[in-house]
């Protein structure tokens, strides 16, 4: 579904080039578990927002679905992103002055598209939050905070979810959890790329990359 | 829940700010808002008072400066007296309908121990030249009668049938005019033979009020009346209204320009707040942008927020000046010479929306370059933290 030939990224640090990715090769079939992990600095966060949609490769070729998107202007991939991606961070990032249903209905807005309550529901169901609708995110744990995060990012019905270090914020016990539900909405058919620093988690996914120096081993 | 609700969400989240943002655009509105409103009002109470004056001109002495003689039609103590003679001058011209004389003066009130400013004039005129007045009791029909200003009966807490002394003569209060917020409260009303004989000075003047039969003959009557007797300038209502506009002109353009600071104060208070809040909230920014949300729409989000403030600072702005208005007016008569009669302040709605989009199209202004600087956040840096 996804297939990046020979991406490479750099970043402009003050008059220092960086080479954030080197030559990336990768093909992501639809319903892949991924895992990236290896150490910080290595460049998971930035092929991750590549393959996002959210930044632009220095070169190479990036293909959705057989379409090349490597080179499309920010207004085409903000599309991408608003239709099939779903994104989830570490820090959560949720709006604090709003509920819990319009943190998760958030991207509708973005979408122009009716809110859909049922839909809402669904999702706050599913991630086992029913109890907490109308809560504003001060008052939930962690863990409770990052299923809303999903919850969001499901919220447009993306293809994939692209998740940077989603149990990094958390307990053990509590990141399981929240593997637990990612693994469950796997089980539905999504695509999920997931960094992680955890090598436990990581273990138990359909394939682990690991990076080094902006390269898959 | 739209991009107005999120804007308006993101205001509550540091409310003591946007409160405070909000007085800033609130206070500048209350100026602009009190300032052009007192000065329609002024224009428009100005215009009335000349026309129910019931008077076509005043004649006052030579030399006496416009703006002063303007006054006196609302009672100034002015230094000069018109010259014995002129009356009966005046009385020879064919013409003039009512030749009212008027002597404006301060008398030694030796009960409360300061001097009253006294209004000599004809009792018999009165209903013909202050058209306005509604008076509790009656007009003095004897010449020991006099008539108070509300201020001074109020002050002195005097009823009709209280008597005062002036000088060797007691006068005994017949009616009190009912409050008309201008300078006519302050004064006592006497016959003005009765003030001449207590001055010791028969047939003093300070001016002389005249109606014409004929208003079409008006400038032929004061061409030939200036003609004729000397010593005399002649006042028309035009040149009060003109001389009295003109000062409140030049009020007004300083206050204006006092309300321009204020709003440009305001503006950039506007655009602080609103530059704060996005430095603050940089990476919920990159997250919008993550989500789906494209440049228009954080620039949209923001700007609104601006629209927000500024739509609820100008309508404070307006209630204040609403609430305010008696306050302000009550200063104003206090430092301008002349300050027409009645409420001046007053709700008028077109002045009140233009006021309040007045601020928000500067609101806007001032917050197009935090929205545009928003909107080019880079999504990555600001996720990245
Ligand atoms: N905006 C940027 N400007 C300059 N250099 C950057 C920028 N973003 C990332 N880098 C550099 O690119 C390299 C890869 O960064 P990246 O964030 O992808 O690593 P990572 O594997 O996600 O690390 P971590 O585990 O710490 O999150 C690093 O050397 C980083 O310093
Ligand atoms: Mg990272």
């Amino acid at each position: 579904m996804i297939e990046l030939t020979n991406i490479t990224k750099n970043y402009v640090r003050g008059a220092e080039q960086v080479q954030a990715l080197r030559g990336i090769d990768l093909n992501i079939a639809g319903g892949e578990f991924i895992a990236i992990v290896g150490c910080s600095g290595s460049g998971k966060t930035t092929l991750l927002h590549i393959l996002g949609c959210l930044d632009k490769p220095t070169s190479g070729n990036m293909r959705i679905d057989g379409a090349d998107v490597a080179k499309l202007p920010e207004a085409k991939l903000v599309r991408i992103r608003r239709e099939r991606i779903g994104f989830v961070f570490q820090q959560f990032y949720l709006i604090p002055g709003l509920t819990v249903f319009e943190n998760i209905a958030l991207p509708l807005v973005f979408n122009r598209k009716p809110k859909d309550r049922d839909r809402v529901m669904a999702l706050i169901e599913l991630v086992g939050l029913a109890h907490r609708v109308k809560h504003s995110p001060s008052q939930l744990s962690g863990g409770e905070m990052q299923r809303v995060a999903i919850a969001r990012a499901m919220v447009n019905n993306p293809q994939v979810i692209v998740a940077d270090e989603p149990t990094g914020n958390l307990d053990t016990a509590t990141s399981e959890k929240i593997f637990a539900l990612l693994q469950a909405l796997h089980g539905t058919g999504l695509t999920i790329v997931m960094v992680t620093h955890n090598p436990d988690l990581a273990g138990r996914v359909g394939r682990v990359l690991e990076m080094k120096d902006g390269r898959i081993m | 829940m739209e991009f107005i609700k999120l804007a308006f969400h993101n205001l509550l989240r540091h409310k003591l700010r946007s409160m405070l943002t909000l007085v800033g655009i609130a206070a500048a509105v209350t100026a602009l808002f009190s300032i052009i409103s007192f000065n329609r009002g002024f224009e428009r109470g100005l215009a009335e008072e000349i026309e129910k004056t019931g008077l076509h001109f005043m004649v006052v002495p030579a030399g006496c400066p416009h703006e002063v003689a303007s006054l006196v039609l609302h009672g100034a103590v002015t230094p000069k007296y018109i010259q014995a003679g002129v009356m009966e001058e005046m009385q020879g011209i064919a013409g003039l309908e009512l030749i009212s004389p008027m002597l404006i003066t301060q008398l030694p009130n030796p009960a409360r121990d300061r001097l009253d400013m006294v209004y000599g004039l004809e009792m018999a005129h009165i209903t013909a030249i202050k058209t306005t007045w509604t008076i509790n009791g009656a007009v003095p029909a004897g010449s020991d009668g006099i008539l108070l200003g509300a201020e001074v009966a109020a002050h002195d807490n005097l009823n009709p049938g209280d008597q005062i002394r002036y000088g060797d003569r007691l006068f005994t209060v017949t009616g009190i005019i009912r409050k008309t917020g201008s300078q006519d409260d302050a004064f006592v009303y006497m016959p003005i033979q009765a003030l001449q004989e207590i001055l010791s000075e028969p047939g003093r003047l300070t001016a002389v009020g005249v109606k014409v039969a004929q208003p079409e003959q008006l400038e032929e009557i004061t061409a030939d009346l200036t003609g004729r007797v000397p010593g005399i300038q002649i006042v028309t209502m035009n040149d009060v209204l003109r001389s009295l506009g003109t000062l409140a002109n030049s009020a007004k353009v300083l206050s204006l320009s006092i309300a321009a600071i204020a709003m440009l104060i305001g503006a950039v208070g506007v655009m602080n707040s609103i530059l704060m809040a996005i430095f603050e909230r940089t990476q919920e920014i990159g997250m919008m942008r993550a989500i789906g949300a494209n440049r228009q729409d954080i620039f949209r989000i923001i700007i609104k927020e601006t629209v927000i403030l500024t739509v609820a600072g100008g309508m404070t702005g307006i209630l204040f000046s609403l609430i305010g208005a008696g306050a302000i007016e009550g200063f104003v008569r206090g430092i301008m010479p002349y300050v027409p009669s009645g409420r001046l302040i007053r709700f008028e709605p077109w002045l009140a929306a233009s006021c309040i989009l007045f601020s928000v199209i500067l609101g806007m202004a001032a917050g197009v370059y935090p929205s545009y600087k928003a909107s080019k956040i880079n999504p990555i840096e600001a996720i990245r933290g």
